[in-house]
């Protein structure tokens, strides 16, 4: 804003500027996030959000605003929101305008998680530890066997009550068998080569 | 309606491999009896879920991919799954292979350098639900059920994935596939072998499941939503047809209880349907159901 003489060092600036116009251009570049620019931020996703209802700071429509603005500022207040999306797609279902609301969120939080604005959160260690789960075991996985990984980082859910339900159950059944050591797939080493190399790819529209 | 979806090839996924397999033996059981055709696909490996892709969007893609062309080297027109996790997941795949070229040219381009065919988008992804309900129909299960659960009151959990999104699961957009918000084949399935679905507004809410581990307290608050709202309806049992929330569901049930003073005992859909069917619990795995089904339909099964 300009104005004439002193005033010009104490009106602060009303209009939002001077943001970084790359995150944008970065998101849309990706596969999940590219319908960011379909939005019209009606807020049809935020009104209807699981994750919002126990986090009022969780707002898919807010983190599209924001990162399209590129105001990385706001972003990174967000750390303890940015990553508690459930994936219930009711968002990506309902937006008029085909947004993939879900996964620009997700878009939006791997830019985060990137740019070393956000440090990593327990969701995300999860996923990884998943598809840990799923390479080192021969491409499948198990209950247990994400549950006994989960809890060796500190992840625990279960009662000792319901431990010992769900193990009554399993040794009553003799499914305990199966799911302490699921099947493999045959040919896993070579195609969890292939693998490793394609995560490497950096697949960009 | 078998004609619609041909060739059908069914992908268990890990869950029905693991603690889900009286999901499976029961679908087997139902499949049987009503002369429902399919092959399973063997040598398949984890679809990734929910997990997967937030972490490496190219691992996300390849693994559903896989199956997808497990599913075309044995010539199937359908692939059906049990696991709405994997439903989606399967369909998510197929929705971006057909919407970017890029996507669809690297993906094959590796499954090639795995030695598995290319994925065409060739192939339509439907769940067991619609599945039974479209190739067989609730009219004529009706006609053929041996022992019926009247007045046995439930509340069928379809879980959010089995509708959700409309973009890869095409759902309200043709008539085999369910009503995207408020679905109804799996409540016109129970209602044939003489069960009464209540009113249930917690079908398609969501049970935490990606967050059980990361975030147990609102996942566990999540679950609990879903189990009042059927116990409020005066529902004596909660149907799954989502092997992944019936787990997070029946394993936490001690922990909700204790907090929320709720409980309810789970029973897949097919489980029950089978043993409408005339099976018996031990065939049905009833026993590896970790909440008490039995103490509600024992007086069903004299």
């Amino acid at each position: 804003m300009e104005v004439d003489g002193t005033w010009n060092a104490f009106i602060i600036d009303r209009t939002q500027t001077g943001f970084d116009t790359s995150v944008w251009d970065k998101i849309a570049s990706t596969v999940e996030g590219n319908t960011i620019s379909l939005c019209w931020q009606c807020g049809t996703c935020t009104s209807g959000c699981t994750a919002r209802e126990y986090d009022p700071n969780f707002s898919p429509r807010r983190f599209i605003d924001l990162a399209r603005k590129g105001d990385k500022q706001s972003l990174q207040e967000l750390e303890s929101s940015l990553w508690r999306c459930f994936s219930c797609q009711k968002c990506t279902h309902r937006c008029p305008k085909g947004v993939l609301v879900e996964e620009v969120v997700h878009a939006i939080h791997n830019y985060a998680l990137e740019e070393g604005l956000v440090r990593k959160d327990p969701g995300t260690k999860f996923d990884e530890l998943f598809l840990k789960a799923v390479m080192d075991n021969g491409g499948r996985i198990s209950e247990l066997l994400l549950g006994s990984m989960a809890a060796k980082y500190g992840m625990v859910s279960l009662s000792l009550k319901d431990l010992i339900n769900v193990s009554s159950a399993l040794l009553k059944t003799g499914l305990i068998k199966t799911v302490m050591n699921p099947e493999k797939v045959r040919n896993w080493e070579k195609i969890r080569k292939v693998l490793e190399n394609a995560m490497k790819e950096e697949i960009k529209l | 309606m078998t004609e619609t979806y041909g060739k059908v090839a069914f992908y268990p996924g890990c869950a029905l491999d693991g603690l889900g397999k009286p999901y499976e033996v029961s679908i087997q059981l139902v499949a049987n009896d009503l002369g429902l055709k399919y092959e399973r696909l063997d040598d398949y490996n984890c679809c990734g879920a929910l997990e997967v892709k937030n972490v490496n969007t190219m691992a996300g893609f390849l693994l559903p991919a896989r199956n997808l062309s497990l599913a075309n080297r044995v010539k199937a027109n359908t692939v059906m799954s049990a696991c709405p996790g994997c439903h989606y997941s399967l369909s998510r795949t197929h929705y971006f292979m057909s919407k970017y070229v890029k996507v669809k040219d690297r993906v094959n381009f590796y499954l090639k350098e795995m030695g598995e065919l290319p994925y065409e988008n060739n192939l339509f992804m439907i769940h067991v639900v619609e599945f039974i309900r479209n190739a067989f129909g609730p009219e004529k299960l009706k006609a053929i059920v041996k022992r019926r659960f009247d007045g046995l009151k439930v509340a069928p959990y379809y879980g959010c994935l089995y509708v959700r999104p409309k973009q890869y699961l095409q759902t309200g957009y043709m008539k085999i596939k369910d009503d995207p918000e408020r679905p109804v084949f799996m409540d016109e399935l129970l209602q044939s072998i003489g069960a009464e679905p209540v009113q249930f507004e917690a079908k398609v809410m969501c049970c935490g499941g990606p967050h059980v581990y990361s975030d147990a307290e609102t996942s566990m608050h999540l679950e609990a939503r879903i189990i009042k709202e059927a116990v409020r309806n005066g529902a004596e049992l909660l149907i799954t047809d989502c092997p992944l929330g019936h787990v997070a569901i029946e394993t936490n049930m001690t922990k909700i209880e204790k907090k929320y003073g709720v409980r309810i005992s789970l029973v897949y859909f097919t489980q029950l349907l089978a043993l409408a069917l005339g099976h018996s619990p031990e065939e049905v795995m009833l026993d590896a159901n970790i909440t008490r089904p039995m103490d509600v339909l024992k007086k069903y099964l004299r």
